[in-house]
């Protein structure tokens, strides 16, 4: 009987051990996903550096000081006057009972708190899950390196050889249909 | 004797091209009711430089139709009489939607090319159709998937997933791929004969322009200003797949043009002048001429003191040694990112001979294209405000200062490190961004798609050359605080006037074709339309449900005249400025090819 307890007890506990294991893989996946989806890549860079580009200047997740709040509100509501997007639908429309961001509604975003809205919007869990992301996986991080590159991009790809030893390369074989 | 050989010959051809597409569709398939397969002639010097005899035939076998760049099809079955019956003939789905690196989604940007009743068409990864159109409808006979490598090249393409179309020489089709390989596949078959590598992504380098085949050299630009290149245009021998010559747009110690760079920054390093836009060819001068793109970085001129040649510059090389013969630049040390990379048109106007290129500045240039020597300049844009104008003798801007090393232009339209947020017009899109031009040399109209914006830069001053390759390097970067629209506007070039602006809703993002009394063109909403050649007056148009990001061409085949469209928003607006044109939000990414007929 003892033995059917325990047995059952270190099933639960193993069970219960790889389920957190899984969820906490399958949110990082949706972290990184979400944050490749949601092109946070096209301004910040997959490795979060940031700098200038065609979507402007984006600061630097690695080195950023801000708290998982701040992040997730930042997402949500972007950043009045920069190229930050806001990424909650809805956040500032002008008939909302509250003004969740900065107490604006779309009637205060002119001039210089203009914000502009995402080219694709989030769910609530999923900019928790990009915070989360940042959070583990980019702020306070060191330059970019090869293990960090393969983890975003697979290795299927020669994205990440800058971050390797010279070698030299085959080029792809194309396929014909017909 | 000689016809009955030939006529075996072709009997045989088609014959084995029956078995080839036999073997695809054993079942009868969607091209049994299709006349048998018929095998096209190789296509030579003497072809492409008879092209507007071609194109009277009903082909279109380089990329700008001709290798003048002109984009005007002598065909008029479809004109200003009958234009309002146009419509679709037959649709096709294409492929190459999918993202890699930066970019969520591929688009349309290409010219189709047509050749005997067959077209090729390229999608934004570089894939190669061959579509059967005759019998009124489309089928495709092959696909050539190069299998790029998306993430790789996708993350240093700057301005999205795009490949602007292939080429025609002998038996080959000859493309481009994003991650810098020029590929040779054969045309009946469409096996890969051979692939060469021309650019090297890890450069930050990427290729999306379409070859220009001169004599037996395929013509290839390269991209990656914003990543901190050095540009270059390179031939590749078609026959030996040797490299002929590799000319770079950024000098070096010791060459013509290293004094205007004069700074301690080493241009060779991150200089750009990128090459993306297929340029044009005269045979008489043996003259290949070219645009040459933005310096970088982009914005923060500060860092680059000098005129910075040949960025911003229409380039004249000679095509058997790639020597530069003569450049005129238009935004010498552009703090703007007002680059030439457009393509050059060239025309005789009586006893002229010009190269026309409308630039991202907001200004159309004529040029002696025999000498580089500057004619005239015309503002196409409605609303230009980095710069008084184009001064009449120098075709410099009118604040342009050689005793400058750091140029301002109109200051308060200009951002410089003192005064890092200006707004300027036109905006750093242009203007007149790669989508062609064309001209009707009966009308002596040159057609520009045009660009009417505004839009906001802020500098982010570069403390060093970029310490690692694939890592923007712009100085700065644009927002859009303004609306932006768009118009097709009609220059003359007998008096370098404008003579006519129809304007459109959003920015032209595709370019036009001019027929005989037409002008066909797009826009990023999903309008095809045509106007009247002289009054651009609107006569027709339909919608297609699609962001249109693609010139139109025409064809004829089976006696009966098309015209025909790439659809399905490419390029870097989505991403970067759709801001400025807010309703485009809800346009979905696609990948159509339409075909309209009478």
């Amino acid at each position: 009987m003892m033995f059917r307890v325990n047995l059952a007890a270190t099933l639960v506990m193993a069970l219960g051990f790889l389920g957190s294991a899984q969820a906490e893989e399958s949110e990082a996946q949706l972290g990184r996903a979400t944050y490749a989806r949601a092109n946070c890549v096209g301004c910040h860079k997959w490795h979060g550096n940031g700098g200038g580009g065609y979507g402007g200047a984006a600061l630097s997740l690695r080195k950023t000081q801000l708290d998982r709040e701040q992040i997730v509100k930042t997402v949500t509501c972007g950043r009045p006057g920069t190229g930050m997007p806001s990424f909650l639908r809805g956040v500032y429309d002008d008939d909302a009972k509250e003004h969740p961001c900065y107490d604006f509604s779309q009637k205060d975003l002119t001039g210089d708190n203009h914000v502009a809205e995402a080219g694709t919007f989030l769910r609530p869990n999923e900019i928790e899950a990009v915070a989360d992301y940042v959070l583990k996986n980019i702020m306070g991080h060191g330059d970019p390196n090869l293990a960090e590159c393969v983890a975003f991009f697979g290795d299927t790809s020669r994205v990440c050889e800058i971050y390797k030893p010279k070698t030299s390369h085959q080029m792809p074989t194309p396929s014909t249909q017909n | 004797m000689k016809a009955r050989t030939l006529n075996l010959r072709l009997l045989a051809g088609a014959a084995l091209a029956c078995l080839i597409s036999g073997s695809a569709y054993a079942d009868g398939g969607p091209a049994a009711d299709k006349p048998a397969t018929v095998k096209s002639a190789d296509v030579t010097t003497e072809r492409l430089l008879n092209a507007n005899k071609e194109m009277a035939d009903g082909n279109w076998i380089t990329h700008h139709g001709n290798l003048w760049g002109q984009r005007y099809s002598p065909l008029a079955q479809i004109n200003k009489d009958t234009v309002k019956g146009l419509h679709v003939a037959w649709t096709m789905q294409l492929g190459g939607l999918e993202g890699g690196g930066i970019w969520s989604h591929g688009g349309l940007e290409g010219t189709p090319l047509a050749e005997n009743g067959y077209l090729y068409v390229t999608d934004g990864w570089g894939s190669v159709y061959k579509i059967d159109a005759r019998g009124g409808k489309g089928t495709l006979i092959w696909k050539m998937d190069p299998k790029t490598d998306h993430d790789w090249a996708g993350a240093v393409a700057c301005c999205g997933v795009d490949n602007r179309g292939a080429a025609l020489y002998k038996n080959l089709v000859i493309s481009h791929t994003l991650d810098g390989r020029l590929i040779a596949t054969d045309k009946e078959t469409g096996q890969v004969k051979w692939q060469r590598a021309v650019a090297n992504p890890d450069k930050g380098e990427v290729v999306t322009g379409a070859p220009l085949i001169v004599k037996n050299m395929a013509i290839t630009g390269v991209a990656g200003a914003e990543y901190g290149i050095r540009g270059w245009i390179a031939a590749t021998d078609l026959d030996t797949q040797k490299e002929v010559w590799r000319t770079y747009t950024i000098p070096t110690k010791g060459e013509a043009g290293i004094e205007s760079w004069k700074g301690a920054n080493s241009a060779e390093v991150a200089g750009g002048g990128s090459t993306w836009v297929t340029g044009s060819y005269d045979a008489a001068n043996n003259t290949i001429v070219w645009g040459v793109g933005n310096p970088g970085p982009d914005w923060d001129n500060a860092f680059r003191p000098g005129d910075n040649l040949y960025t911003d510059s229409s380039l004249a090389v000679d095509a058997d040694t790639g020597k530069i013969k003569w450049h005129f630049q238009h935004t010498p040390n552009d703090p703007y990112d007002y680059d030439s990379v457009g393509e050059n048109v060239l025309v005789d106007v009586g006893d002229k001979k010009l190269a026309l290129h409308a630039n991202r500045n907001g200004f159309g240039y004529a040029v002696d294209r025999t000498d580089g020597k500057f004619e005239w300049a015309t503002a196409f844009v409605k609303k230009v405000t980095w710069t008084k104008g184009i001064n009449p003798k120098t075709g410099k801007p009118e604040e342009y200062d050689a005793g400058k090393d750091v140029q301002t232009y109109l200051a308060a339209a200009t951002p410089t490190r003192d005064k890092a947020l200006a707004d300027f017009c036109p905006g750093n899109m242009g203007g007149k961004n790669w989508p062609p031009t064309s001209y009707n040399p009966e009308l002596k109209l040159w057609y520009i798609p045009v660009i009417e914006s505004c839009n906001r830069v802020t500098i982010a001053p570069e403390k060093a050359l970029p310490a690692k390759s694939r890592e923007f390097f712009t100085g700065g970067g644009p927002s859009q605080p303004f609306r932006i629209t768009g118009s097709v506007t009609a220059i003359d070039v007998t008096t370098g006037k404008v003579a006519g602006k129809f304007e459109t809703k959003f920015p032209n993002l595709g370019g036009t074709l001019a027929t005989k009394d037409l002008v066909f063109s797009g826009e990023p909403s999903g309008e095809v339309f045509a106007l009247d050649g002289k009054t651009l007056e609107k006569l027709w148009g339909f919608n297609t449900g699609g962001g249109v990001s693609a010139p139109p061409m025409t064809f004829q085949v089976d006696g009966k005249q098309y015209v025909a469209i790439l659809v399905g928003l490419g390029g870097a607006w989505d991403k970067w400025f759709i801001d400025s044109t807010p309703e485009l939000k809800t346009m979905q990414p696609g990948s159509m090819l339409y075909v309209f007929g009478l």
